[in-house]
This record gives C-alpha cells, sequence and structure tokens, in this order.
C-alpha cells in the first residue's frame, strides 16, 4: 500500500503549471468569448447566451452533430474490433511480432495533412495504384456520398489502426502462458478465452483507445476537408467545418462559443465513460 | 495458412499508399531544368534539399520536437513519481484532470492559444509549438511512466535514501536508469502525437518558423510539384522510423487509462 503523503502534491506543481498555461487559460478565455460579439480584440460587445441559442436552435448544427456522431460510431466499431483481431494475430507470432508492431506503427508518423494526399493518390482514376479499377468498379467518391464516406473511414482506419494494435497487443503479451494453458485443459471455446482471460487484460489499454479515437474521429478536421471539402452536397460536413469557416470568416465570438459547445460535448462523453469505468472497477 | 494471408493483406493496406508516394517520389512530375516529365532519379530529393525553406522547415520541425519532449519529460517524471508512491488528497482528481486536457480537441484551443502567444511572443517560433503540444503530451508521458515507475519495487528507493542519496541524485543516478525504457516508450509517444500534429502548427506559424508540416502544404500551388511534394513527404518519415526502430522491444508496453 502506498503511504499517504499530500507534499506529493508539490511534484505535481510543474506540471499543473505548464497544464495551467497551455490549458486551463485558453480554456477559460475561449468559453469568456462565446459570450461576446468581437469585431476587433478592442471592440468587444457582451451578447450573453445568443451565440449558444443561435447555433444550438440551427439545423445545419444538429446534421452536423449527427454525421459526427455517425462517423465516431463507424470508425469505432471498425477500428477497435480490427486492431484487436490484428493483435492478437500478431501475439500468435512470439518475438517475430515485433515485425508486424512495426509495421502497424508505420502510418502514425506520416505528417497528418499529407495522409489524405497519400490516399487521394492511390484512388487517382488515373495516375494511381489501385484508382483505375474502382474507377472501373464504378467507385466515385467525388460525387457519390457514401462512397466518400468510405475513402474517409478507410483513411483514417488506414492512419489509426496502429495506436488500437500496439495498445491492445500490450495487453495481451502481458498474459502468463499459464492462463492459456489452463483453459486449454479445460476445453475452453476461443470465445470464452478471449471473453474471460483475453479482453480483461486489455480492458484498460481499450479504455484509452476508445477515448481517443472517439475525440479524434468526433473532431477529424484536416483529413476529411482535403478529401472533399464536406461534399458532396454536404453529405461529409462534420461539426469542425463549420468551426473553421467560422474562424475564417471572422466571426470570433460565434466560432468560441461553438468551440465552448464541442468541449462541453465531448466533456460530457468523457465524464460517462470515466464513471462507468470506474463503476465497472469497482463491482469487479 | 490464414494467418499468413491475413498478415499479408495487412501489410498490403498499409503499404500500398505509402508505396504510391515512395515511387512518385522519384519520378519527375513538373518538367524543368531540361528534365522531361517521367524522368527517374534522385532529382526531387535533390530539390528539396536544395530548398533552403525546407531544409528550414526540417530544422524547425526538429527543435520543436526535441524540446516538447525534454519538457514533458523533465515535467512528467516528478508528477509520475508522485502518483505511483503516494496516495494524497485530490490523486484521483488529478488524473481526471489530465484526462480531460488530453481529450480537449486542439480545434477548441486554438483561437486563445494564437492570441495568448502572440501576447508572450511565442508565434512564428518552434519554442511555442512545442510549450502548445504538451496539451496532448504531458498526460501520455505521465500515464507511461507512472506505469513503470510503478513496476520498479519501492526498494531501490529506500536503499538509494539509506545510503545518503538526495533527492536529485536519486532521480538521476537510480530511478532514471531504472525505467530507461519507458522514458524511450514516452518519448515515442509524445513523437507520433508531435511531429505531425497541424491544427496548432499552423495556427502559431504565420510567416515564419514553419515546421514540415507546414512547409508541405505551402509547396501546394498553382502547380504542385508532385514528386518533389513526396520527396519531402518520405524524408518527413525518415525520424518517425527511426523512433519506431529505437523503442521497438519497448512497443508492448503501451499505455492504459488512469482515471
Amino acid at each position: 500500500m502506498q503511504p499517504h503523503d499530500n507534499r506529493a502534491w508539490l511534484l505535481l506543481l510543474p506540471a499543473l503549471l505548464l497544464l495551467g498555461v497551455v490549458g486551463a487559460l485558453p480554456l477559460l478565455a475561449v468559453i469568456n468569448y462565446g459570450f461576446h460579439d468581437i469585431f476587433t480584440l478592442s471592440d468587444v460587445q457582451w451578447v450573453g447566451v445568443e451565440w449558444f441559442g443561435d447555433i444550438l436552435q440551427s439545423d445545419r448544427f444538429l446534421a452536423s452533430l449527427g454525421r459526427s456522431l455517425l462517423f465516431s460510431a463507424l470508425a469505432l466499431s471498425i477500428q477497435v474490433p480490427l486492431g484487436i483481431m490484428v493483435a492478437l494475430l500478431l501475439v500468435g507470432f512470439g518475438r517475430r511480432a515485433i515485425w508486424g508492431l512495426m509495421l502497424c506503427a508505420l502510418p502514425l508518423v506520416v505528417p497528418w495533412n499529407m495522409i489524405p494526399m497519400l490516399w487521394l493518390g492511390l484512388v487517382d482514376a488515373r495516375t494511381g495504384i489501385v484508382g483505375p479499377w474502382l474507377a472501373a468498379a464504378g467507385f466515385d467518391w467525388k460525387f457519390t456520398a457514401w462512397h466518400t464516406w468510405a475513402l474517409i473511414l478507410t483513411m483514417d482506419t488506414w492512419h489509426w489502426l496502429g495506436l488500437v494494435v500496439v495498445l491492445a497487443y500490450a495487453g495481451l503479451s502481458a498474459i502468463p502462458p499459464a492462463y492459456r494453458q489452463a483453459a486449454a485443459i479445460d476445453g475452453a471455446s476461443r470465445w470464452a478465452i478471449f471473453r474471460h482471460i483475453e479482453l480483461p487484460r486489455i480492458s484498460g489499454a481499450l479504455a484509452i483507445v476508445l477515448l481517443l479515437r472517439f475525440v479524434d474521429s468526433f473532431m477529424i478536421y484536416i483529413e476529411a476537408f482535403t478529401i472533399n471539402a464536406g461534399g458532396p452536397d454536404d453529405a461529409t460536413r462534420f461539426l469542425t467545418l463549420e468551426l473553421g469557416e467560422e474562424i475564417k470568416g471572422f466571426s470570433y465570438g460565434q466560432a468560441a462559443a461553438r468551440a465552448t459547445l464541442y468541449f462541453l460535448f465531448v466533456l460530457a462523453v468523457v465524464w460517462a465513460f470515466v464513471i462507468a469505468t470506474r463503476r465497472t472497477e469497482e463491482t469487479a | 495458412m490464414i494467418r499468413a494471408a491475413g498478415l499479408l493483406a495487412l501489410a498490403l493496406f498499409i503499404l500500398l499508399p505509402l508505396a504510391q508516394a515512395v515511387m512518385l517520389s522519384f519520378v519527375v512530375t513538373l518538367p524543368k531544368d531540361g528534365l522531361a516529365e517521367g524522368a527517374v532519379g534522385l532529382m526531387n530529393y535533390a530539390a528539396v534539399l536544395a530548398a533552403p525553406e525546407l531544409r528550414a522547415a526540417m530544422v524547425n520541425s526538429a527543435v520543436y520536437v526535441v524540446l516538447n519532449l525534454l519538457l514533458c519529460i523533465a515535467v512528467a517524471l516528478p508528477a509520475a513519481y508522485a502518483l505511483a508512491r503516494y496516495r494524497f488528497v485530490g490523486d484521483r482528481h488529478f488524473l481526471l484532470l489530465i484526462l480531460v486536457f488530453r481529450v480537449t480537441p486542439p480545434v477548441v484551443l486554438s483561437l486563445p492559444i494564437f492570441i495568448l502567444f502572440s501576447k508572450l511572443g511565442l508565434v512564428n517560433s518552434p519554442v511555442g509549438i512545442a510549450l502548445v503540444h504538451c496539451l496532448f503530451n504531458l498526460p501520455v508521458a505521465i500515464w507511461i511512466l507512472e506505469s513503470f515507475i510503478r513496476a520498479v519495487p519501492r526498494a531501490l528507493d529506500e536503499t538509494a535514501f539509506l545510503d545518503g542519496h538526495s533527492g536529485a541524485s536519486f532521480f538521476f543516478r537510480h530511478l532514471i536508469p531504472a525505467i530507461a525504457p519507458g522514458i524511450g516508450v514516452a518519448a515515442f509517444f509524445c513523437f507520433i502525437f508531435s511531429w505531425v500534429e497541424v491544427v496548432f502548427a499552423r495556427i502559431l506559424t504565420v510567416t515564419a518558423g514553419k515546421p514540415v508540416t507546414m512547409a508541405i502544404s505551402a509547396m501546394f500551388g498553382f502547380q504542385t510539384d508532385m514528386g518533389m511534394v513526396m520527396a519531402m513527404t518520405c524524408l518527413s518519415l525518415l525520424p518517425g522510423l527511426g523512433m519506431i526502430w529505437l523503442v521497438r522491444n519497448h512497443l508492448a508496453r503501451g499505455f492504459t487509462l488512469r482515471a
């Protein structure tokens, strides 16, 4: 058991100071801006909750929220199971699994603004490696909504699968062989081994994967925008695209109100998630 | 058999987009300097290395990433030690707090960060980016280092202090060598979230100090030299490949949710 000592806070001070400057201060500022109409930084007027009311009542906001939630749900339900499957596959290779891990980590080090360029190059109907075949099969990511969605989801999966694999593999490779041997003697099914031995071991890693993937996919910007600029016909207009437009249009007060709403939304989801994890930990 | 096929499909899926980029980086896509379109060779790489703004971008990126790693690890180490070794009032609240900062979307903070940093004179400088990337890297560094310190038996601390080591000398002579792989893993995860980041990097580099990501964006124009863009992209992958190689044996430690 760890000793109780409140002087430990002294060791947290540098971290708190740093996060205060780059996190807490800007956050308070953005919330404050959200209640103002900002023409220039010296010409600021209090407007109360007007922006918030406008945004929450607009149909476009609700439609974008729906699209972003759907995108996150699809991204998570593809990437998490697929990542676990790849990690299970790699665990079976023993020491050589390290090469598979390195392979999966490769897309993580590609600059984010180049990822859509790589994929656009790949599916280019004239010069891409797979583009001509896709075009022959009738794939048209520019004008068919679900094709654009498929392309963005595939790209996002390519980008982030490695994170799921690396973190899930970490949990799986720490399982002592005796557990699996005991299960084999008991004649446990493959599913039973996964459900009762492997899943509990990777739940901590999966929790952080779920949270990180939720926030990043919910707030996807550069990648989705570069592919088709929100099109076709607004079909891939996610929440961040509207925020980007307002910042570009110098509508800072409204942009800040919108940013505050997004932050509160993310916060609510994370909070609910943490409460749920703590509850399962306590009952377990 | 099925496992080999699965692995092959995975490798194909991951390598295809990269293969396209690597191939294109060796091809002249825009006729210039007497080179015909379609010529194959190292011309694009030569052109990238000859461009002063692209060389400067690589230096800028390297400077801010190294600064960010040093800052994150220096600040995360004491915090991780406190969380691993002691219980104190509000320890769980602290973990929740860093989780909240880790999941705060960068777009939400981009506007006030720009205003704050321009007041502090940190716009257009790698120092600004290094600081702001701590927002999402410091929590990750704390989680990773905490799990590594927790795995070191408490006896190490106790014998060191009995031997008369002061706090600082214990940290540098005993704790850091004991968790060196953890520092490597923390550096790796900080690297992959920082080197490739674009939202803060863009908003904080208006006229100068552009990192690799923004220098690549600036290469797109009326007539884009795609071969050269891809050569620059391939070069930008090299530090990442180096990092993956360095931590390959410890990558499997990962990190987990602590809240």
